[in-house]
């Protein structure tokens, strides 16, 4: 039996070609993923380890800084052969425009000399006196400075200060650095700079003979509890284990996409081995004749699915390898902070899972079309004209179905009107899930009322061709289905993200245009406070003296005593959605509350609420109004004139300022105006309503590139399902085409034939997948507690279709071919 | 020998009349040691409106020939002229277009699409052509196939007689210059061969049909108004007005 089944692989080699490569594929994705994010762990790993071999003992602080006493103190302790403060803080650099570099600001190093020095110098060296500075590498080059030029950087009264830039230096896996960019200095400029009060870390070196044990343990005796006192191994160790939570996050994220390029694999590979199994009927019942048990056969079809398995997992591991380079390559171009020259890892783990999820798929997608292998009657071995396969929905799966579809919406409706917020988005996601294995059971169903549907149009203009192509795409329901519902998951979730996409964008355009009635706004940059930072008193005034401006409207807000409270800005574009109650009744002594404030303190509109203020103590506030979360940009929990605000906080600097310009005619001769007027404030960032909605854009591109790329793996999957199927049918149906050729239809007119069907299953499978995604892009969007547009971005949607019809005649293209240069007398005569 | 340039001669004096001509055709499968010669120049005519039966053992060539006729395969040398078209010079795609216009097919096995219906499969030829079906003959066809009530039923509900009956009213519906049929009867009991042969008989007589049939069975050819005997790859022989005993005879002389 294990020779006429390996004797059956070798004969069906290519068919089972293109099942192989849906596997390793899938494998591919989630090995691809173990390599990356091995690779980026042992390469951070490598980094660190090195560098903790130059410490023998670090200091951290478990709140406040350390002090330099403590410094001085750890200097003195016996085996210390030497110790460095390190400083870390804010040291905004300006651009060669004068303006703060970046909308956070750059952070403020210190770069220490001697045996502790850990920096990586690119070019040049370390800052040798209080006029010289280093810059990060990736910063020098976004901001074009180079060694030898002149930088300036804010000092902590915001004055500017000259250094003369010696070095260019690589702040490796730092995340934070690498985010906000860094300047360094030697220490004492640093601390100077930046205002700090202590080091963040400090490095201590052991004398000659003093293992770093031994130091740890004087340290901790003559420290105690305050500071965390760690090895340079035991430093190397945590500061690997940080970067790997946020790379657990990118292993969580990929590993979902794999998990969807696998369940479709394995529907192709369930699709296959159901038409391998039908075409060789005959064979199988041959076997059956001449004494093969049940048993037999069943085992038989497995064990091919175990070599078919094993054989494309372990390409699969292959591809994963190339993946992750890939992938290692194209976070590198997007400067993402990879360790960069790090060797490939393939770990166990990595080659252990991607065998075993390759197998496992493979088997069990093959258990059931194993077991109609089973049922195959030995005397089907002589019956000569090949039986239709006729499909009725039986009960059992009208009832599954049903529970399933019904179940599906049950938990979406919940979601939305039950739960909503997270749990509820997750809820409609299963929801999803479940209602979509629904429609996976109801399929075949589906496909012949849906191809008679897709086939309409082709069978009115393409002739012959075309009304055969689409009664051949509706003849087997259930091979077309699965075929199909296999494409049909990338273009639900594509359409899914791109309602979702489209939605949130138009949310975010539609509530801008309502709530950035104005042409700037600036805010700042931020950095030195950990809260939202403000800009210097002054800013509004300078503003309203320009000619240019007309409207200037300040928000300020603070979050004194923990309680959130902002004014509301002047001029009356600003008008946040009213739930209850009137914002022009707001005036002294009274308080707009958010929705959700006021259902917290169980207050509505003539309620009076207590405030702690800073300058005027507790204040009683009458609420006159409640304002719809979300609505207005900055909605604050409370909500207070400009004259209170003052009143309750002081003369407090403004979180954002919303300029108009006064002639909207003249609007960039305003900006130019109010840009030179911004020059004495560096850290104040200047914004358009156009450039916010750029960026908005962009993220939105950015975020849904992505996904389209990751989604992209499992669509390739499914067509290849599709041109397997066709190519496994155009085998089944080699005298068919022969005959059909005899009787004078020509080659093109065949190769049109199978197109068209490609084209219909193409089609079918994308108007459920562009139903379903639509449905639910817009119950996931009900999940969201904000007012949110429905948007169905038209014109993506039946880009899916058209991309999936001609993707389904692209996989039609070399089945066509082979059948269409068939001999008519070979094929008529091959059984 | 002698019979085949008897034969010849007769070709010669019945060229204007013939329906499909064959002069000098010969086929060769494969090259050097490993070659075939399934055909070694034959010459043949086939007359208009006649039933010509093909017969020969085993592997001498008849279904070669009735592919090279039928312009299925292409020859190694010679000439094939179905009416004024010498088949052998045209191109794929104007073979193709001669198939659909001028020859109709019956196969052994597998000769109508399972997803179309009776009707559907005796229509598609004039469909594939872009034609109308002449609504007369298609009645008359259809009456003498014995088919109406079976009209709409699909091929896996007909029986394999009722099959052939399909597939020999596709053929004649296109009012073909000449009908190929490879074994026609081969996968059929007697009764049902000797209905669908009768059939075939009776399309000759009564619509003037040009029929080639390629068949093993004596009682088979009996029913054409001519057979050729081959034997490896050349026409040996030939019978006109046969009975199943003349060609048995015929049949043992050439095997001796
Ligand atoms: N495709 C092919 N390749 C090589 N040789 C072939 C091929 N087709 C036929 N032959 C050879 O050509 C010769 C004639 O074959 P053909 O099929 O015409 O015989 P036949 O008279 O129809 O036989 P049967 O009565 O068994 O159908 C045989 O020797 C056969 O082996
Ligand atoms: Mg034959």
């Amino acid at each position: 039996m294990l020779r006429t089944t390996l004797a059956g692989l070798v004969a069906h080699r290519l068919r089972l070609l293109l099942t192989s490569l849906a596997i390793t594929l899938g494998v591919g994705f989630i090995a691809g993923t173990f390599v990356l994010t091995d690779t980026i762990e042992q390469g951070f790993r490598q980094l660190f380890t090195a560098d903790a071999g130059k410490v023998a003992v670090a200091v951290t602080p478990k709140d406040e800084d350390i002090p330099e006493q403590v410094l001085a103190k750890l200097r003195t302790l016996p085996g210390v052969a030497g110790a460095q403060g390190l400083v870390r803080g804010t040291a905004p650099l300006l651009d060669k425009s004068g303006r703060a570099a970046g909308s956070t600001a750059t952070s403020g190093i210190s770069v220490v000399a001697g045996p502790l020095d850990r920096t990586n110098y690119v070019s040049g060296h370390a800052p040798a006196g209080p006029g010289e500075a280093v810059l990060d590498e990736n910063t020098a080059r976004t901001r074009q400075f180079e060694v030898g030029d002149t930088v300036t950087v804010l000092d902590l009264a915001e004055k500017r200060r000259q250094f003369s830039l010696v070095g260019i230096i690589d702040v490796g896996v730092d995340q934070n650095l690498a985010f906000t960019g860094a300047v360094g200095f030697d220490t004492a400029t640093a601390l100077e700079m930046t205002g700090e009060k202590g080091y963040h870390e400090v490095d201590l070196a052991a004398a000659a003979g003093v293992s770093p044990e031994t130091l740890k343990k004087t340290v901790s005796e003559a420290l105690g509890q305050t500071y965390t006192i760690r090895t340079g191994e035991e430093l190397a160790e945590k500061l690997a284990l940080d970067g790997n939570v946020q790379l657990d996050y990118l292993m969580l994220v990929l590993l979902l996409f794999g998990c969807v390029a696998m369940f479709v694999a394995a529907l192709v590979i369930y699709n296959t081995f159901n038409i391998l199994v039908a075409q060789r009927t005959r064979e199988m019942a041959l076997l059956r004749c001449i004494g093969a048990t049940r048993g037999q056969v069943f085992r038989s079809i497995l064990l091919e699915s175990v070599v078919v398995g094993l054989i494309s997992s372990a390409l699969g591991l292959l591809a994963g390898l190339g993946l992750g380079a890939l992938a290692l390559n194209v976070m590198g171009r997007f400067d993402t902070p990879v360790p960069a020259g790090a060797s490939l890892a393939l770990t166990p783990r990595t080659i252990v899972s991607g065998l075993v999820v390759g197998l496992l798929v493979t088997v069990v997608a093959a258990v059931l079309p194993a077991r109609g292998a089973t049922r195959v009657a030995p005397i089907a071995a002589l019956r000569s004209q090949v039986e239709e396969q006729t499909f009725r929905a039986g009960l059992a799966r009208s009832l599954i179905a049903g529970l399933l579809l019904a179940g599906g919406l049950a938990l979406t409706g919940v979601a939305i009107w039950g739960l909503g917020g997270d749990a509820g988005l997750l809820t409609a996601m299963g929801g999803g899930a479940v209602f979509f294995l629904g429609v996976i059971v109801v399929g075949p169903v589906l496909m012949r009322p849906l191809g008679a549907f897709a086939g309409w149009v082709p069978r009115k203009v393409f002739g012959v061709p075309g009304r055969l192509a689409v009664d051949n795409s509706r003849r087997n329901p259930k091979r077309a289905a699965t075929t199909t519902v296999a494409l049909t998951i990338g273009v639900t979730l594509m359409t899914l993200i791109s309602v979702i996409t489209a939605s949130t964008r138009e949310t975010v355009v539609s509530s801008l245009d309502e709530q950035f009635p104005v042409d700037f706004m600036i805010t700042a940059q931020y950095g030195r406070q950990d809260a939202t930072p403000l800009l210097p008193a002054e800013v509004p005034a300078t503003l309203r003296a320009l000619p240019e401006v007309g409207l200037v409207a300040e928000l300020r807000q603070t979050d004194h005593g923990g309680a959130f409270v902002g004014s509301l800005p002047d001029g009356a574009a600003f008008r946040p959605e009213v739930l209850s109650g009137s914002i022009a009744a707001l005036g002294p002594g009274t308080v707009a509350l958010s929705e959700n404030q006021a259902k917290d303190l169980g207050a509505r509109v003539g309620d009076t609420v207590p405030l702690d203020t800073a300058e005027a103590g507790k204040v009683d506030l009458k609420v006159v109004a409640l304002i719809a979360d979300g609505s207005l940009n900055e909605a604050m929990p409370y909500t207070v004139t400009v004259a209170d605000f003052e009143k309750y906080y002081g003369k407090i600097g403004p979180a954002r300022v919303y300029v108009k310009a006064k002639d909207p005619a003249a609007v960039d001769a305003s900006r130019r105006a109010v840009e030179s007027a911004l020059l004495a404030y560096p850290t104040a960032q200047l914004s358009s309503a156009a450039e916010v909605r750029g960026e908005f854009d962009d993220a939105f591109d950015m975020m849904f590139t992505i996904f389209a790329a990751l989604l992209g793996l499992a669509i390739l999957i499914s067509l290849l399902g599709i041109a397997n199927t066709l190519s496994l049918s155009v085998h089944e149906r080699t005298r068919e085409s022969a005959l059909l050729r005899a009787l004078g239809l020509t080659r093109p007119q065949l190769r049109g034939m199978l197109s068209i069907e490609a084209l219909v299953l193409g089609l079918v499978g994308a108007m459920v997948g562009v139903v379903i995604g639509v449905a639910f892009g817009w119950a996931a969007l009900q999940t969201i507690p904000n007012e949110t547009v429905f948007v169905v971005p038209v014109g993506q949607v039946l880009l899916y279709l058209v991309l999936s019809a001609l993707a389904g005649v692209l996989a039609a293209v070399l089945p066509a071919r082979r059948a269409a240069n068939a001999s008519i007398v070979g094929s008529l005569a091959s059984s | 020998m002698g019979a085949s340039i008897a034969l010849t001669t007769m070709t010669m004096t019945t060229d204007v009349r013939a329906a499909v001509v064959a002069r000098g055709l010969s086929k060769i499968y494969g090259q050097g040691d490993a070659a075939v010669h399934a055909l070694r120049g034959i010459d043949v005519s086939f007359a208009t409106g006649a039933f010509t039966a093909i017969m020969g053992p085993s592997g001498s060539g008849k279904s070669t020939l009735m592919h090279c006729l039928a312009g299925l395969d292409t020859v190694s040398s010679g000439h094939v002229h179905i009416g004024d078209a010498d088949i052998t010079t045209l191109s794929d795609k104007q073979l193709t277009l001669l198939r659909r216009e001028r020859i109709g097919f019956v196969f052994q096995a597998f000769n109508l699409l399972p997803t179309l219906t009776a009707e559907q499969n005796i229509r598609l030829p004039l469909e594939i052509a872009g034609r109308q079906a002449d609504q007369v003959l298609m009645d008359r066809v259809v009456e003498t196939v014995g088919l109406r009530d079976r009209l709409s039923h699909r091929p896996s509900q007909l029986s394999g007689g009722q099959q052939q009956r399909v597939a020999v009213a596709r053929a004649l519906i296109s009012k073909p210059q000449v009908i190929f049929a490879d074994e026609p009867t081969g996968n059929l009991d007697s009764r049902s061969g000797a209905e669908v042969l009768s059939f075939l008989r009776r399309s000759v007589r009564e619509l003037g049909q040009t029929i080639v049939m390629v068949t093993h069975d004596p009682a088979a050819a009996s029913y054409a108004d001519r057979v050729v005997f081959l034997r490896d790859g050349l026409l040996v022989s030939e019978v006109t007005q046969p009975t199943p005993q003349s060609v048995h005879d015929m049949l043992l002389k050439l095997e001796a």
